[in-house]
């Protein structure tokens, strides 16, 4: 390799020394010639002319003395070939840097794109999200009363604008041939998308009148659906589609990205009618609203209270108690994803101690290794700085070697997350499509873990140069006392990555059994062999016209071929929807809390149970004589759990129950469905005939012979041909459904798994590493007791006993923090106990069998040595 | 040895441009570059020993000298031998010009030219 300020070659000592030789000799032979004297005289004139020639060849010296550049350069070139000569350690703590840093990079950049700033095209800081609770009757609400909206509008100084959104499903009626489609959208105020300075792809935000009726005739429509319905033509702006059956015409695109409070396909004016502003009782809205210049999200707060407590006074029927309380715009989201933040700051956390430990460890093991070398060249003249400088150059190639392929390994690990990221998910996190290596936890970790390479690489040097050489040398292979030091330091550093490990070992595997429980529990309905998807009538369409619907579907599905069974029902188990109901059973006093009965509200045909696999447990089903007809009883069929609360210690059949002023008498009793996840508790549920109780909205479970995907296009064409004014959404199949209600709980599983596996390779390594340098350090006295009649076995358990007493120091500690660990995981397990001793035991005697093997390695090759060859060396 | 009072003391840095210009000639040692310097100037200039030397080697650190060990004709040993290098050569001709612009510019100082 050719440096740019290569010198030619120094001239040695003796070449220096002849040189000037050479001169006085020269001198003297002129001083001869011309008389001036002979032999010695000459030589002493010579030299009295010269002057101090000690002093001249040092200055001669002085001048090729290398500047601090070429050290440099001269330490670079060293430290490459010195790490070459020991690739086993530059490997190990090159890839030991690059995991600490990658993971934990990787992993913040995702938390806080995804958790922490999920609108990252939006001023997040400035938006604030008004919820409205109370304390006593809801303390978990979310949603606020127009009136609410109004009071804010009108009285609060520290909110610059206020504005609302409630969520909404709509059909969007076909252009030409293309079938309806049913659209999730927001109803916003019109001045929504200027307040959060949303920008467009095309057009602009709604009119300032657009929340007037009859000036509401507009829509915008998000980037997705504008590419997956309209091809992204950009002549869907000031065209008219047809949403509900009214015309509403296109005024602006949002642009990628923009997912607003959260991903739907349109938006549409929320109308406020005089009526509608005053009302105090019903609580509908996702309040907004955005901070004036100065103020923080605590001003706010502060001032929403005092609003709350005049709202209170005015309208105590319906305000007493309740607060509105604006936070940050990042926790529309996040009370869904606070526990997961938690956890996967823990398992960061772990994941970087467990990396710095791990290169201060090697650090240490390698400086110790090369006391000898040290204490030489210190003997031979090199200059303690000098010496540092030269280990710190070497820690310095292994830091940036580590950093920047730890960049690669964080920008790989964020790309393969959004990757394998359900879809699903960025509904919940809009954030995600914009996730990017995060500048600042770059920075965080990656000086951090140079630090600590920097501190542990120089620290014993310091100390190692400082060791009188003979104390070094002479003590051949067996260490110095100063050693003794460095052997303890790492015993620790061992214990604590031993602890990490377990703690993140545990963690990963009560995740992923209960991602696995999951997966195998039973929800109670059929998962395989079932489509799904969501069904709207027309707005306006008559309870006879919805009930025609259902009878006629019903009766096409049955003579479609590969349908098996086919029914509707009001919510699809594991689709995160309910309807709610309230009920009442006759003759029975209110609850003591005064809180009404609540059930899940489903409107069911006759074919639902078949086609979802749901068992009868008591009485019957729902069938097709249950009809609308005057003279037919109106019938119920409730779940297990309801019967077993509602009726503890009678038979609920016969019985009745009261919605909304009607009787409904009870026939029978279904088992119980995990409608909201297995990880849901169970609720009530209450199943009529879609006859009796018809709605214009539902969902159609299918139950097919064959691959249930094949069936989509054949079922839709039969929806089409009952009514082509029915509008189909949210196909997929039940596995599906499944999928997405299951996946970040495998995402959770996931991450801490691969976390687990790094910190285990590294605490294995670190592990292997302590107990290698121990046997080489130790090869005389091992050869002395093989000498004096230790036998091979001997040996191997006399070495592998200090691991396993390292080991299990840190297994005891580790187990504590993992206990502590699991009480925060204990939010997403399902099916596992927190704190569960089998998989704690299992874990343990799998980090103590892999750290026993790492031992053995270095262990044998030492009782093989023959110890003539130790004891002479 | 006290310097004789007809002796100038060298101007710093103007050393390096005399043994530069000196090796114009041919290769020489540094004894023979001190003599023929102190010749050259009839003795007015004497090279201090002590400086020779390192600005010998600083010459050749920089690249515009380069050395070898070689016999000279007349004796039966090698001494060491300095020779200009391009780049010497090169640093010589700017030397030269400065020293020119520097000698005109004190001299107009010294011995204004009468005016017109």
């Amino acid at each position: 390799m050719r440096w740019p300020f290569r010198t030619p070659p120094t001239p040695g000592d003796d070449d220096i020394r002849r040189e000037i030789a050479d001169h006085l000799e020269l001198e003297a032979e002129d001083v001869a010639r011309y008389g001036a004297g002979t032999g010695a005289e000459a030589a002493a004139s010579a030299h009295r002319r010269f002057g101090n020639t000690t002093f001249i060849a040092e200055d001669v010296r002085a001048v090729w003395r290398p500047t601090w550049l070429e050290q440099f350069a001269q330490d670079l070139r060293h430290g490459v070939r010195s790490l070459r000569r020991s690739p086993a350690y530059t490997l190990t703590a090159t890839i030991t840097l690059a995991l600490g840093i990658g993971a934990s990079t990787a992993v913040f950049s995702l938390g806080d794109h995804v958790l922490a700033r999920p609108f990252p095209q939006l001023p997040e800081d400035e938006l604030v999200w008004v919820v409205q609770r109370s304390p006593h009757e809801c303390p978990s609400c979310d949603n606020a009363s127009p009136a609410a909206l109004t009071a804010l509008r009108e009285r609060a100084t520290t909110l610059s604008a206020v504005g609302a959104a409630q969520l909404w499903r709509a059909s969007l009626n076909g252009h030409g041939d293309a079938p309806s489609d049913l659209v999730n959208g927001y109803r916003v105020t019109p001045n929504l998308f200027s307040l959060v300075a949303a920008p467009f792809a095309l057009g602009r935000g709604f009119p300032r009148d657009a929340g007037t009726p009859g000036r509401d005739g507009v829509a915008i429509v998000s980037y997705d659906y504008w590419h997956t319905r309209f091809d992204g033509s950009r002549g869907l702006l000031d065209s008219t589609v047809m949403l509900d059956g009214a015309p509403r015409r296109v005024v602006g695109v949002l642009a990628k990205g923009i997912a607003f409070p959260e991903a739907v396909d349109v938006y549409t004016p929320l109308v406020l009618t005089a009526a509608n502003t005053n009302d105090h009782a019903s609580r509908y809205l996702d309040i907004f609203g955005r901070l004036a210049a100065g103020a923080t999200v605590a001003d706010a707060q502060r001032e929403a209270a005092r609003i709350s407590l005049q709202m209170a006074s005015e309208s105590p029927k319906s305000d007493a108690g309740w607060v509105l309380v604006p936070r940050p715009l990042n926790a529309f989201h996040n009370d869904d994803t606070a526990t997961l933040v938690r956890i996967f700051a823990v398992a960061v956390a772990l994941v970087l101690v467990a990396a710095c430990v791990s290169t201060a460890n090697l650090s240490l093991a390698r400086t110790s290794a090369r006391r000898r070398e040290m204490a030489l060249r210190a003997a031979l003249g090199g200059r303690r700085g000098r010496l540092a400088r030269h280990l710190l150059t070497e820690a310095l190639l292994v830091a940036f070697a580590g950093s920047a392929l730890g960049v690669g390994f964080a920008a790989w690990g964020i790309h393969a997350a959004s990757r394998i990221m359900p879809p699903s998910m960025t509904t919940y996190a809009p954030g995600l499509a914009f996730v990017r290596v995060d500048g600042r936890a770059l920075a965080f970790t990656l000086a951090l873990c140079i630090a600590v390479t920097l501190l542990f690489a120089l620290a014993p040097a310091v100390r190692a140069t400082r060791v009188p050489l003979s104390a070094v040398l002479a003590g051949g292979g067996r260490g110095a006392a100063g050693d003794m030091h460095g052997t303890q330091v790492r015993a620790v550093l061992v214990i604590v990555e031993v602890s990490v490990a377990i703690i993140l070992l545990s963690a990963a595997a009560l995740l992923t059994r209960s991602a696995r429980n999951m997966v195998n529990g039973d929800p109670g309905v059929r998962l395989d062999h079932v489509l799904t998807m969501q069904l709207s009538l027309p707005r306006g369409t008559a309870d006879s016209g919805a009930r025609e619907f259902v009878s006629q579907l019903d009766g096409r599905l049955r003579n479609t071929p590969g349908v098996l069974a086919a029914g509707v029902a009001s919510t699809t188990p594991l689709s995160n929807n309910w309807w709610g109901t309230i009920f009442s059973v006759p003759g029975r006093p209110p609850q003591p809390n005064g809180n009404p009965l609540t059930a899940n509200d489903q409107r069911i045909s006759a074919d639902y149970f078949r086609a979802m696999g749901i068992r009868i447990v008591n009485g019957r089903g729902i069938d097709a004589g249950d009809r609308a007809d005057t003279n037919a009883q109106r019938v119920a069929v409730i779940n297990h759990y309801m019967a077993s609360h509602v009726w503890p210690n009678a038979d609920p059949l016969g019985r009745t129950i009261t919605i909304d002023s009607v009787p409904w008498t009870i026939v029978g009793v279904a088992a119980d469905v995990h409608h909201g996840g297995l990880d849901e508790p169970l609720r009530n549920e209450i199943y009529r005939a879609a006859a009796q109780a018809p709605s214009t909205a539902m969902d159609l479970e299918v139950w097919t012979a064959g691959d249930p995907r094949a069936m989509r296009e054949p079922i839709r064409l039969a929806v089409a041909n009952v009514d082509p004014r029915a509008a189909v959404g949210q196909v997929m199949t039940m596995r599906e459904m499944e999928a997405r209600h299951i996946s970040p709980f495998w995402l959770i599983a996931d991450v801490v798994n691969t976390f687990a596996i790094i910190v285990v390779l590294i605490a294995v390594v670190g592990l292997y590493g302590v107990i290698a340098y121990g046997v080489s350090q130790r090869r005389r006295e091992l050869a002395v007791r093989m000498a004096l009649g230790a036998s091979r076995r001997d040996i191997v358990s006399h070495v592998a006993g200090g691991a396993v007493r390292l080991t299990s120091i840190g297994v005891v500690i580790g187990v504590g923090g993992a206990v502590a660990f699991a009480r925060l995981l204990a939010a997403v397990l399902y099916g596992v106990p927190a704190g569960d001793p089998a998989t704690l035991v299992l874990v343990a005697g799998l980090l103590i069998t892999a750290s026993v093997a790492a031992a053995l390695i270095p262990c044998w090759r030492a009782a093989r040595v023959h110890p003539a060859h130790s004891l002479t060396e | 040895m006290p310097a004789p009072r007809n002796q100038i003391e060298l101007l710093q840095g103007t050393l390096d441009m005399l043994i530069l210009k000196t090796l114009l000639f041919g290769p020489a040692h540094g004894h023979g570059i001190a003599k023929h310097i102190q010749q050259t100037t009839r003795e007015v200039l004497v090279v201090e020993h002590g400086s020779l030397y390192p600005a010998l080697h600083r010459l050749e650190r920089n690249g515009w000298i380069a050395s070898r060990w070689q016999t000279p004709p007349g004796r039966a040993r090698e001494f060491k031998f300095y020779r200009l290098t391009a780049a010497g050569r090169r640093q010589l001709r700017t030397q030269e010009s400065r020293w020119d612009a520097l000698v005109r510019a004190i001299g107009r100082v010294m011995q204004p030219a009468p005016e017109v």
